[in-house]
Order: structure tokens, then C-alpha cells, then sequence
């Protein structure tokens, strides 16, 4: 049992910051969704292009296939450039790629997995239906066998960065008479295909990169199956593993500096009654509290990563993680607006601030998306504590 | 980077798990104090204790010690606090620790071989010196043999209890600690260690983390297994969400106390530079995992959490005073935010 990191994993960590360094992008990322597809796009070329493109993919697709240790200081140290932790490549990236090395054909995997490495396409998820939130598998999306195709009909919502996608990783339903989980068909979807309509859903923060994605009898290639039909459920928990904890350490360790953040400004900056910040007794306890928080959120990431190098199967900490940092994460962006105070009303007064409001709004998110903490909370109380469902 | 426990530690666990079981469990805690006799601690048990080493694990080896980390303590005071057992370990293992290191070694050796030493907790009058001398108002925990840690975050030192004034015995919330009051007019140590030899103070916030830990895991288990056997309405309670999500969140809180409190002791161990940070992160998150889970067992629990039936108020009773020890939470918050932040 040790904290420390080998000598080995040292040069690495200063290889990797003294790479960050030189080619992070440094401009602020664009809001408009077709340049923010190409910021990020042009970004992971230059990451393909110097081997940092895939760190925990296969070697044999093209990735680094770093060993946990090193993909965690990676991602600590990716998070110091304050890149965005969750961008447009990431269903591509840490989804359907990864699904698709585990389940597709040979043919589907040539031609899909070195586009999404090299930067040239976006994927999106059609997983979410008005119907079919927290219990996915009463997805209603209907796809009809007509010849070699599928003819799809139907709506998914909840779509980040389906208007600038050019793939999607699609669950329908193709046999509506099987048990709810049986007769659930992943298949890869042109976003391009006739018969899709895309309508923007603007967030709560103003942003516009969600969305209601229609279909009305889009033709897709049986060949864009992946797996056996009826048996795309299996397909889409497969890839539930993939990285095992540590692309979360983005996230957690932006946390972490937003409170170090907070904690500055709350000694810098004089609130109305004409006293520093800090000086006020609850936001001082709150910001400590934080502290003590993030740090144990720290050291989980590192116990679920030192459990996971050691087993296949992933530990209940992912659950704790995601649960955990939304709880976190949204009391941190809150106590920001506390700090900030009376700046805090206005959305563009100063580029800095407006961030605080845009963080805090954005954290509202993180106790929905990728299975809600209701969700969690069941997970973890059936799967750890043994509790009947 | 490691946190996963080794086939050594995992010895180290399973025996005091088991001695604990033996020798310290509840029901001979809950016998003495029914019967209103103290110390709830056998002197057999205590002396059975020293026999395995236990106030000796992380001491270095040229003092005697077995040589361990504060890691392998960390493991240890986890069973101890899982298992409720009665007595100053915390303020034993410290001591021996100050007697040793200050070069006391004849002092050291008898506290290993089993002399439990109290602990000191400083009232509002009350001032430590920088050579561990105190004055002022103090309670004494467990100061049974005579024995008493202070500590400060300058300096840990040892005192003669029997050299305090106006000392009285009273009843302890937790009936298994035998608590005392006394005032020093200004009263020398029997051994002392200035903190920039070394910080004794930042090892009892793990030690006390770890136990605080312990706690909280018990109280998780105990809220889980009376959520899946009692029935009423025809299903197990644990079926609806407002007894699944509380007993969720102790999981959780539980697993954060654990990973925290290894971090904190490994940081200990290997003098990084956030250490304090780290064990005060640790004493913080294991405090309100304890205060949580032992008061959301006793809801869950429902009728019997509230008596005598279950051991449920005995562990609530021991995470209150194991979180006050040292300082309330707001002392160890405003510490928290006046240091630097983690490396």
C-alpha cells in the first residue's frame, strides 16, 4: 500500500505536462456547436498525431493502452489544461468505440474505429426516449427487418451533439413482443440518413447542444447491426467498464481546483459589509467542508483505481464516484455564486464571473445525466449492501 | 500508487477482528456498564492486547516496536472502532510513541507492555505550554493507570494524573469511558515531543478517523441487515427508497471515510508535504460518515434504536465522543481552510 507513484510513472507524468503544455489549445472553446465540433475535432487530431489520441485504448486500434496508474496521472494532469472534462468526441471516444472493439464486426471496426481516434467524426447517443429515461430498456424507438435494412421510426431525446454528429450508436426496438430487455437491437446510425429530424433543446445554462432527434422510416443497413439483432442490450452494457474510474478523475480533480479557486477569491474579495469573504463564518465552513470532501472523493478515485488494476470486474466505487461528485460538485457551484455574490446576477458582467453562474447552472446536470443519484443510490444499496429490489 | 490492502495487512485485520470478537465485543461492554461497574476495559483483555503488540505496531524497531506504518495502525483502530472496544487505545499507542521518541524509553517499554494511558481533552480554561506543561480546566478519558496524553499542535506530552487538582469522577455520555475532571495549576509532563520532531497530533486524527471509520461501517451493516430481515407490510423494509437511498448514502459516506483516512495515514507515512491536510480531510470525513450513519441506523432501526435492545445507541454514543475529542468540527475546519491545499 503506497501513495507514491515509481520513478517510471514520474517521467511519465512530466512527459505528458511538458506535452500538455506546449499543445494544449489555450483560446476560450467556442459556444456555437459546429465550431465547438471543430475545436474539439482539431484537438484530437493533435493528440492522434502524437500518440495521445486513445490512452486507454487497445494498442491494436490504435491507442496507448495505458496501465491504469498511467492513465489516471494522465487525466490529472489533462484536467490542469482545463480542457472540458466531457466534450464532443466522448460517445465516440469512451462509448461506441469501445463497444464496437468489444461487439462489432471486423469490416464495422476498420471502418469506424481509426476515424473517431483521428478526429474526423463525432458520435451521439440515441439511448433516452420521452418514455424511457431511468428505465431504458421500455425504449419504444421501432425498427421493421424490410430486406437488408431497418426501417426506423420513432423519438429519442436528450441528444448532446446530435446536430454536428455524424454517427450514432442507436438502441431500437425490433421485436416489440420479447420481454422489454430482449428485443432491443444497437445499430450504427448515419446522422445524415433521410427521414432524420434534429430540433435543439435549449439547456438551462442557454446552451443549445442538446436535442429531440425523429425518426420517420430511416433506412439503416443491416449491416450497421452490431451484435445480434434483439440483442443490442447486452451490446450497450458491455462497454459499462470501459476505463474503469479514470476518465472521472478529470472532473473531480476540476473540482478540486475550482474550490482552491474559490477559496482565493474568498480571501481577496471584500463582500458588502465591507469584510473579506472568508471572514464570514458559514462561507468559511462550507469552503472547508468542500475541502475535506474533495479530498475524500480524491483518495475514493484512487481505492476504486487500485482495486480495478487488480480485477476485470468493476467495483461499486463508480457508482459512489458519480454519485458522490454530483452532490459535491453541485453544492460547490452554488457556495461559488455565494462568493461572488451580488456579481452573480448578471450573466456577462465579467468573463470570469459569468463562469461561476454557467458552472453552477451546468452542475444540475450532473445528478440527471448517465443514470440519476435515485438510480445510484438503488445500485449500490441492491449490488453492495445486498437490499431487495 | 496502491490503496489496496496487502496479505499482511489483511493478517493484521482478520486478528484483531477476531481477538476483538473474543475478548472486547459489546456484550461484555454492555454487562459492566448495565451492572454500572467501570472500567468496561478488562484488565485481562487490555493486558491480552499488549501481549499482541498492539500499542507497539507502527513504533520503529529500535524502540522497541514492531515497525509497521500508520497505515497498518489505521487498519487496526478501524476493528477497534467497529467493534466499540472499550479503552485508550488512541492515547496509548500515542503515548508510547512520545515516551520513545523523547528518549523515555523505560516509560515507552511500560506502556507497550500494557500501562493504557489516557487522554487529556483540554476544557475552554485551559492553556499547553511549549514543553507539554498544561494549566487550566481538563476532562481525562480512560486516565485509569495514572497515565495522560496531551496533546497540542506544538507538542504531545505525557502527564502524572494523580499531580491534578480538584480531580472527580463523572459519568461519560459513552458508558464505557471512564471520565474524569481536573484543574492543574501549571503541571510539567513526564515526557514531551515538540512537534518539529515530530506531529503526534496529526497521527491521532488518523488513528481517531480510523476508529470514527470503524464506526460508521458498523452502523452501515447493522442499518443493511435489519433493511433486508424485518417485514412489515408484507415486504422487507429495505424494498421502499426512503430506507435504501439513507442506507445508500452510509455506504458511500463509509467507503469516502476509508479511502480518506488510508490516504491520510499513507501521507503520514511517506512525510508528504499535505499530510496534516490530509489527516484532517480524513478526521472530518469520518466524523460526519459516523455522526450520519450511527443516527440514520437508529431511524432505521425504528422503536429499538432508541433503547438498550440494540447496541445502535452504544455506537452513537462513542462517535460523539470520539469527534469531540480533539476539537469540535468547527476547530478542525477552520484549521482545514487556514493550510495550504493538497499537493
Amino acid at each position: 500500500m503506497d501513495l507514491s507513484f515509481s520513478t517510471e510513472d514520474n517521467e511519465f507524468r512530466d512527459e505528458v505536462r511538458t506535452w500538455l503544455k506546449a499543445n494544449a489549445p489555450t483560446g476560450r472553446r467556442p459556444k456555437e456547436s459546429h465550431a465547438m465540433r471543430e475545436f474539439d475535432l482539431a484537438w484530437q487530431r493533435t493528440m492522434h498525431a502524437a500518440g495521445w489520441g486513445g490512452v486507454a485504448w487497445p494498442v491494436d486500434y490504435g491507442g496507448r493502452d495505458l496501465p491504469l496508474t498511467q492513465q489516471l496521472i494522465w487525466y490529472e494532469e489533462y484536467a490542469r489544461t482545463g480542457l472540458a472534462p466531457i466534450d464532443s468526441r466522448f460517445v465516440g471516444l469512451a462509448h461506441a468505440g469501445p463497444t464496437l472493439m468489444l461487439r462489432s464486426s471486423e469490416e464495422q471496426k476498420q471502418f469506424h474505429l481509426p476515424k473517431i481516434l483521428g478526429g474526423e467524426v463525432i458520435w451521439c447517443q440515441g439511448f433516452s426516449e420521452p418514455e424511457a429515461g431511468s428505465d431504458l430498456a421500455s425504449l419504444r424507438t421501432r425498427a421493421v427487418v424490410d430486406g437488408d435494412e431497418l426501417v426506423v421510426t420513432g423519438q429519442k431525446i436528450w441528444t448532446s451533439f446530435a446536430a454536428v454528429s455524424d454517427w450514432q450508436e442507436l438502441l431500437v426496438r425490433t421485436d416489440p413482443d420479447a420481454p422489454k430487455h430482449k428485443g432491443i437491437t444497437w445499430v450504427i446510425c448515419d446522422m445524415r440518413s433521410p427521414g432524420i429530424d434534429i430540433r435543439p433543446i435549449r439547456t438551462i445554462e442557454g446552451g443549445a447542444d442538446f436535442n429531440e432527434v425523429f425518426y420517420d422510416e430511416v433506412r439503416i443497413p443491416l449491416a450497421n447491426v452490431v451484435g445480434d439483432l434483439n440483442d443490442g442490450w447486452s451490446v450497450a452494457m458491455s462497454t459499462l467498464s470501459f476505463e474503469r474510474g479514470t476518465a472521472f478523475t478529470v472532473s473531480q480533480v476540476q473540482l478540486a481546483s475550482s474550490i482552491e479557486a474559490l477559496i482565493d477569491m474568498a480571501r481577496s474579495r471584500t463582500s458588502i459589509n465591507g469584510r473579506a469573504v472568508i471572514a464570514d463564518g458559514a462561507v468559511a465552513e462550507r469552503l472547508a467542508k468542500a475541502r475535506a470532501d474533495c479530498a475524500a472523493l480524491r483518495a475514493l478515485t484512487y481505492l476504486g483505481i487500485s482495486k480495478n488494476a487488480h480485477s476485470t470486474q468493476p467495483g461499486p466505487e463508480g457508482s459512489m464516484l458519480k454519485l458522490q461528485y454530483a452532490d459535491l460538485a453541485k453544492r460547490v457551484y452554488l457556495l461559488g455564486l455565494d462568493v461572488i455574490d451580488t456579481n452573480a446576477l448578471a450573466f456577462a458582467l465579467d468573463e470570469d464571473d459569468s463562469d461561476w453562474v454557467d458552472r453552477h447552472l451546468m452542475a444540475f446536470s450532473t445528478s440527471i445525466g448517465g443514470g440519476t443519484s435515485e438510480i445510484q443510490r438503488n445500485i449500490i444499496g441492491e449490488r453492495v449492501l445486498g437490499l431487495p429490489r | 500508487m496502491d490503496l489496496l490492502t496487502s496479505p499482511d495487512q489483511d493478517e493484521i485485520i482478520a486478528a484483531a477482528a477476531s481477538f476483538l470478537n473474543d475478548k472486547m465485543s459489546t456484550d461484555q461492554s454492555r454487562l459492566q456498564f448495565e451492572s454500572g461497574t467501570t472500567p468496561a476495559v478488562s484488565n485481562a483483555a487490555w493486558a491480552a492486547a499488549a501481549e499482541l503488540g498492539w500499542f507497539a505496531l507502527g513504533l520503529p524497531e529500535q524502540f522497541g516496536g514492531v515497525g509497521f506504518g500508520l497505515a497498518e495502525e489505521a487498519l487496526l483502530f478501524r476493528e477497534i472502532g467497529r467493534a466499540a472496544a472499550p479503552g485508550p487505545f488512541v492515547s496509548t499507542v500515542l503515548a508510547a510513541r512520545v515516551a520513545a521518541l523523547s528518549g523515555a524509553q523505560d516509560l515507552a517499554d511500560e506502556i507497550v507492555a500494557g500501562r493504557g494511558v489516557g487522554l487529556t481533552v483540554p476544557g475552554s480554561l485551559h492553556a499547553i505550554g511549549e514543553d507539554g506543561s498544561i494549566a487550566g480546566e481538563v476532562q481525562l478519558l480512560d486516565a485509569t493507570s495514572g497515565l495522560a496524553l496531551v496533546l497540542s499542535p506544538s507538542v504531545a506530552s505525557i502527564i502524572d494524573v494523580e499531580s491534578l487538582g480538584d480531580r472527580s469522577r463523572v459519568p461519560c455520555v459513552d458508558p464505557t469511558v471512564d471520565l474524569q475532571r481536573a484543574t492543574a495549576n501549571t503541571l510539567s509532563p513526564i515526557a514531551h515531543l515538540p512537534a518539529s520532531t515530530e506531529a503526534v497530533e496529526h497521527r491521532a486524527h488518523v488513528l481517531i478517523a480510523s476508529m470514527l471509520t470503524g464506526i460508521a461501517e458498523w452502523a452501515r451493516d447493522a442499518a443493511a441487515t435489519h433493511a433486508i430481515d424485518r417485514v412489515q407490510f408484507g415486504k422487507p423494509i429495505g424494498v421502499n427508497q426512503a430506507i435504501k437511498h439513507p442506507c445508500a448514502d452510509m455506504a458511500v459516506q463509509a467507503q469516502l471515510a476509508y479511502a480518506q483516512t488510508l490516504f491520510a495515514a499513507l501521507a503520514i507515512d511517506e512525510a508528504r508535504e499535505d499530510a496534516e491536510f490530509q489527516a484532517l480531510s480524513a478526521h472530518v470525513a469520518a466524523a460526519g460518515a459516523a455522526e450520519f450513519s450511527t443516527s440514520t441506523t437508529i431511524q432505521v432501526l425504528g422503536g429499538m434504536g432508541f433503547t438498550h435492545e440494540h447496541d445502535a445507541h452504544l455506537y452513537v454514543k462513542r462517535a460523539e465522543v470520539w469527534r469531540r475529542t480533539l476539537g469540535g468540527m468547527p476547530t478542525h475546519l477552520a484549521r482545514l481552510l487556514e493550510l495550504s491545499g493538497p499537493v
